[in-house]
């Protein structure tokens, strides 16, 4: 079986969005250097590369303003419909949808895709974390770690 | 008795940013043409003042996610230009090899996966990468290669950190260049074959009138393929130093649009990015770029925008060719960046970002506070054009059907790869309270 990759997607410097190189920041040392930590910051024509064949943990903010801030959101990237407010950081490139759909047409797919999409509010320049998001990173963090030790006996 | 009828595309497709178009026309003429950009002003230029000069190109890199290098490389040497500093050839040289990542970058992004779904009738570059994957991963591959060389050089692919005024906080090693080379010599024949490719394409023919004919405008050297320096040179004779700017090109505001519109003063319209460079440079493109555009048939001048992309495509070519002859001619700067101390300043530069001129100008005070900052992107320079296009040709694509007409008006602005996040600035806000003291 492939091994687990991490990645975090956003900008560190627009307050929320922040919040999955922020899980990957602590996980960096948790993890063995086995399992790839790595910190995308919107070009998703790199996760292709990436998450080729690999068994994935993704982590994102959200906008959505239908749910709270620091609601969670689990997906199987691989077989639900992903919100289009996902991992769009510009217009110019690609969101994760339209990656996951041009990896599946170049055979470059993940084995699997476990998406954590966090809701934010402040998306701004220079803005910090908002509590409640920094509160569902950390929750994030510990499931990711109870998935991986699951899976792998141990991390 | 002629009806009036109207295109509006509320949001434009594979464009950067958020853009409408709008034209209403009739059977014998085009009435109103408006490119509209309603992304919110992003006040850039407002939240550097105040700020250390040091920190100007780390802030406007974040400008843009496609072309950060050219705002870091436009902030810099308008600080150096401030404080007269001038770089050693071998800090050039590296800061020309970066440049050429994100050529690469973002060019490959564009040609593959924005423009030639236009060519080859699909949707969108997802849909065209079921039919030709291929096509795709070549475009990938090369793009990675880029990314490659502006990790190495900038600290990271996106929003690079490693370029300080007076040259770059840490060097690349020999052996890391060594291993860059390896990547960029496959990725230079890709690059050859998306020549012959793109030159390939079926192009719609639009060539304008004398009457009509483009002012292209790009920085042109001597010595080089412009990127970093060069004066500033048009196809209607203008030959000015980047210190003129200010004189010959004016923005003014349009109702339509929270973008300015740039114009060449007394003249009106102008055309920046690759083929300007091209029909401005030809002379200084390497040997093999020369050839392959020779070898594909492709002229020295070139005036039908939806041609852009083959020029792009030769631009890669020689963005990987320039970047290999860098490598291989690299010599070590004997320090990785030269001191500098602030004082009351005022500075400008041009640089050639993927799209086409950046101009950046700065004062600093005694303590290298910023004290005034411009700044006008590339697109906010072509948005006249981009609008004088669509009503030149609109009259050759009136008979079509209403989507395919649209169509070829979306095709017609993405010729331009406008970036619309970039040219969004705007006038100066005044914050006038009720009650304020006068």
């Amino acid at each position: 079986m492939s091994g687990w990759t991490i990645i975090g997607v956003g900008n560190r410097f627009r307050g929320d969005d922040s919040v999955g190189p922020y899980v990957i920041d602590r996980l960096r040392s948790r993890l063995p250097s086995s399992t790839p930590c790595i910190e995308n910051n919107g070009d998703m024509t790199s996760l292709l590369d990436e998450w080729r064949q690999r068994r994935v943990c993704l982590i994102d903010a959200l906008q959505a303003e239908d749910q709270a801030t620091g609601a969670i959101l689990r997906l199987n990237g691989l077989a639900e419909e992903i919100p289009p407010t996902l991992c769009r950081t510009s217009s110019h490139g690609l969101n994760l949808g339209e990656a996951l759909a041009l990896a599946g047409a170049l055979d470059a797919l993940p084995e699997r895709l476990d998406l954590y999409a966090i809701c934010g509010e402040d998306f701004s320049p220079n803005a910090s974390l908002s509590a409640a998001v920094e509160d569902a990173a950390r929750q994030v963090e510990r499931e990711i770690l109870e998935k991986l030790s699951l899976h792998t006996g141990g991390v | 008795m002629s009806k009036h009828k109207t295109v509006k595309v509320d949001y434009l497709a594979r464009v950067e940013g958020e853009g409408a178009l709008y034209i209403r026309y009739d059977d014998q003429h085009v009435h109103d043409v408006q490119l509209k950009i309603f992304e919110p002003p992003r006040f850039f230029e407002g939240f550097m003042c105040g700020r250390d000069y040091r920190e100007a190109p780390d802030i406007t890199a974040r400008i843009c996610g496609i072309c950060p290098v050219a705002y870091q490389m436009s902030a810099v040497h308008a600080m150096e230009n401030a404080l007269e500093l001038v770089l050693s050839a071998e800090l050039h040289a590296l800061r020309r090899l970066m440049y050429c990542g994100e050529w690469i970058e973002s060019h490959t992004l564009h040609i593959y996966m924005l423009h030639a779904p236009d060519f080859l009738g699909y949707p969108s570059g997802v849909a065209m990468a079921k039919d030709h994957p291929q096509r795709v991963q070549d475009g990938l591959q090369m793009k990675k290669a880029g990314n490659a060389i502006v990790r190495l050089l900038g600290g990271r692919e996106v929003h690079p950190i490693n370029v300080r005024v007076g040259g770059f906080y840490r060097l690349p090693t020999a052996t890391e260049l060594a291993a860059l080379r390896e990547t960029l010599l496959p990725a230079r024949d890709i690059a050859i074959a998306t020549v012959r490719w793109a030159a390939a394409l079926c192009f719609p023919q639009f060539e304008r009138s004398a009457d009509d004919a483009y002012e292209f405008v790009a920085l042109s050297d001597p010595d080089e393929y412009p990127m970093n320096r060069g004066r500033i040179r048009s196809t209607q004779g203008l030959d000015i130093p980047v210190s003129d700017y200010d004189q010959h090109f004016r923005e003014t505001h349009v109702k339509h649009s929270t973008a300015l519109h740039s114009e060449r003063v007394g003249r009106g319209a102008y055309f920046v990015g690759p083929m300007a460079r091209y029909n401005l440079n030809y002379s200084r493109l390497s040997p093999l770029v020369q050839q392959v555009a020779r070898e594909v048939g492709f002229p020295p001048f070139c005036a039908n925008p939806f041609q852009s992309i083959v020029v792009r495509s030769l631009e890669v070519l020689y963005a990987f060719d320039e970047a290999l002859r860098i490598i291989d001619h690299y010599c070590a700067p004997e320090r990785p960046f030269e001191e500098t101390e602030p004082r009351p300043a005022e500075g400008c530069a041009v640089t050639e970002a993927p799209r086409g001129l950046l101009y950046h100008r700065y004062q600093i005070d005694a303590a290298g506070k910023i004290s005034n900052a411009k700044i006008v992107a590339p697109t906010s320079q072509n948005q006249k054009t981009i609008e004088d296009d669509l009503r030149l040709m609109l009259p050759q694509f009136m008979h079509l059907a209403a989507d395919d007409l649209q169509a070829h008006c979306e095709q017609a602005i993405r010729n331009y790869d406008p970036c619309i996040s970039c040219s969004t600035h705007f006038l100066k806000l005044h914050l006038d309270p009720v009650g304020a003291a006068p």
